[in-house]
């Protein structure tokens, strides 16, 4: 198998006494998509923020194309090739869409953007004047996206993404995801909706109170004693 | 007529106050810190302003180029110095409230040692004896002096925020830091760039201060802190434009009263201060979006 472009070892995140994030591991080929879930508090967003540059590990160590980056500031992780959407975007409000693209385009993208219209993409053309604090939740989690995909990710953290989309947005959604993966972007996705993952990958990580309970397909998952006991109780 | 005179006079000291007052916006909108030395740094402003007239014989608003500089390094390395250590405090912005009012205090006490407490001024006949007819009446010609200086300062300021990468990158800073750097962003730099650009605001402002409020005394920042605060409140916390905005309100407010209730001038601009507070506690310019 090729060298990973995106390696996660051991990683472990507590605040204070609060373990948040504990061993967790692993390895993300070019253009693969995997699926993070999990039940609420299970450190879905909390392995995001970490390897996103947000907080820094407590242990262990996160490597894109084979060079550390755990503990970086979140701008350098960015410019090095990695970026992330947010659960709930916080938009850069005051700027117009074209400029939330722009700042980004221009301190983020160390490399050759995308090609093509990334707001077209996400189906925000004609939108560049609109500032983004008044777009609706939707448009501004897509402008979130559109505003990492300037910046050229090799890898892609995206934290759910599909969360208060209609069905047919998630279509779109998961659309777009595909069209990212087949352009060779690695994506970690992290998801409630087991019918929007299921339509951009096969493989997941299931976590459970900051521990990895399992890796692998998702039709193993939905089989494996220990993840029907997190999701379903009893 | 005396309508005029007051609303022709509030304009006027509104841009003045704008320009006061925007390098304190400018830093708490980005970095979330209310700098309680800010009027100190304006009083200092003032002493450039005095020892460029009087010991150079340069203009005295030449202060607002010389210091942009000077103040932008200082300022600069003040905040990466603090920075990291509030940071790491229980409660930031507490903190930083108490860490500027000390530093407030150590530059009142070292001014008064350089400069001593006597007031020094610089005769507004600087800028021509003879004072300026409009609308027939006159007024002091330093006050368009003043007026036409912090024009072109605000206008720079805001091409600035809004056509310069790193102006982008600052209202970015200013709308949400995480997102900021999760667009590539480095917070920290541009958070200390623009501290010292608060900084240089704040010394420039001081030497056009120096002919406003009628001259200079070492004890004088905590009062224009906290007309500077007022200003940011009216307008908008953290929202650069709406300093424009609150200068004016503040500025209209003062001379309207000082015109027709002098007893109550020092009064009134507080209470409007606590009217938009009350009712409007965002600021008057609280749209949606804005430019800067």
């Amino acid at each position: 198998m090729a060298n990973p472009i995106l390696a996660i070892s051991d990683l472990a995140k507590s605040f204070g006494g609060f373990i948040a994030l504990d061993g967790v591991s692993l390895e993300l080929q070019e253009g693969e998509v995997v699926g993070l879930v999990g039940p609420n508090g299970s450190g879905k967003t909390t392995l995001i923020n970490v390897v996103s540059g947000l907080y820094a590990p407590s242990r262990g160590t996160v490597t894109l194309g084979g060079r550390p980056l755990h503990g970086g500031p979140p701008h350098r992780v960015v410019r090095s090739g990695m970026n992330r959407t947010f659960q709930v975007p916080k938009s850069l409000g005051t700027l117009t869409v074209g400029e939330n693209l722009r700042v980004a385009s221009a301190h983020g993208a160390q490399r050759r953007t995308l090609e093509g219209d990334p707001l077209e993409l996400v189906g925000l053309a004609g939108l560049e004047r609109r500032f983004a604090n008044s777009l609706n939740a939707s448009q501004q989690k897509r402008l979130d996206l559109a505003r990492a995909l300037v910046t050229a990710p090799q890898v892609l953290l995206v934290d759910e993404l599909g969360a208060g989309l209609s069905p047919a947005e998630l279509d779109d959604a998961a659309g777009v995801l595909r069209k990212l993966a087949a352009a060779g972007i690695a994506l970690l996705v992290v998801e409630h909706l087991m019918g929007f993952l299921a339509k951009v990958t096969s493989r997941v990580l299931v976590l459970n109170a900051g521990q990895q309970i399992f890796q692998g397909s998702l039709e193993e998952a939905v089989r494996d004693p220990q993840v029907v006991q997190v999701f379903l109780g009893g | 007529m005396l309508l005029e005179y007051a609303i022709v006079a509030g304009v006027l000291f509104g841009i003045f106050y704008a320009y006061l007052a925007i390098g304190l916006n400018l830093t708490f909108g980005a970095l979330r810190i209310v700098n309680l030395a800010h009027g100190d740094l304006v009083m200092l402003g003032s002493y450039l302003a005095f020892e460029l007239y009087y010991a150079w014989h340069w203009s005295p608003l030449l202060a607002i180029v010389v210091a942009i500089i000077p103040a932008i390094l200082v300022g600069g390395a003040v905040y990466l110095g603090v920075a990291p250590r509030l940071a790491r405090a229980s409660d930031p912005e507490m903190m930083s409230l108490v860490l500027f009012f000390g530093v407030s205090q150590i530059i009142e006490a070292l001014a008064t040692f350089g400069f001593g407490s006597n007031q020094r001024s610089i005769s507004s006949s600087a800028f021509g004896k003879h004072p300026l007819a409009f609308l027939g009446q006159s007024y002091p010609v330093m006050w368009a002096v003043v007026a036409a200086t912090s024009v072109p300062v605000l206008l720079i300021l805001f091409a600035y925020l809004s056509r310069t990468k790193l102006g982008r990158a600052t209202r970015a800073v200013m709308a949400s830091p995480d997102e900021a750097a999760a667009v590539g962003i480095n917070v920290r730099r541009i958070s200390a760039l623009t501290f010292g650009i608060g900084v240089a605001l704040a010394v420039g402002a001081g030497s056009l201060a120096i002919f406003m409020l009628g001259g200079v005394t070492p004890t004088e920042g905590v009062s224009i802190t906290v007309v500077s605060f007022a200003v940011i409140v009216i307008g908008g916390l953290g929202n650069t434009l709406g300093t424009v905005v609150g200068g004016l309100v503040f500025g209209l407010a003062s001379q309207l009263t000082l015109t027709f209730e002098p007893n109550w001038a020092a009064l009134v601009p507080y209470v409007l201060l606590l009217a938009v507070v009350l009712i409007r506690p965002s600021g008057i310019l609280s749209r949606t979006s804005r430019l800067a």
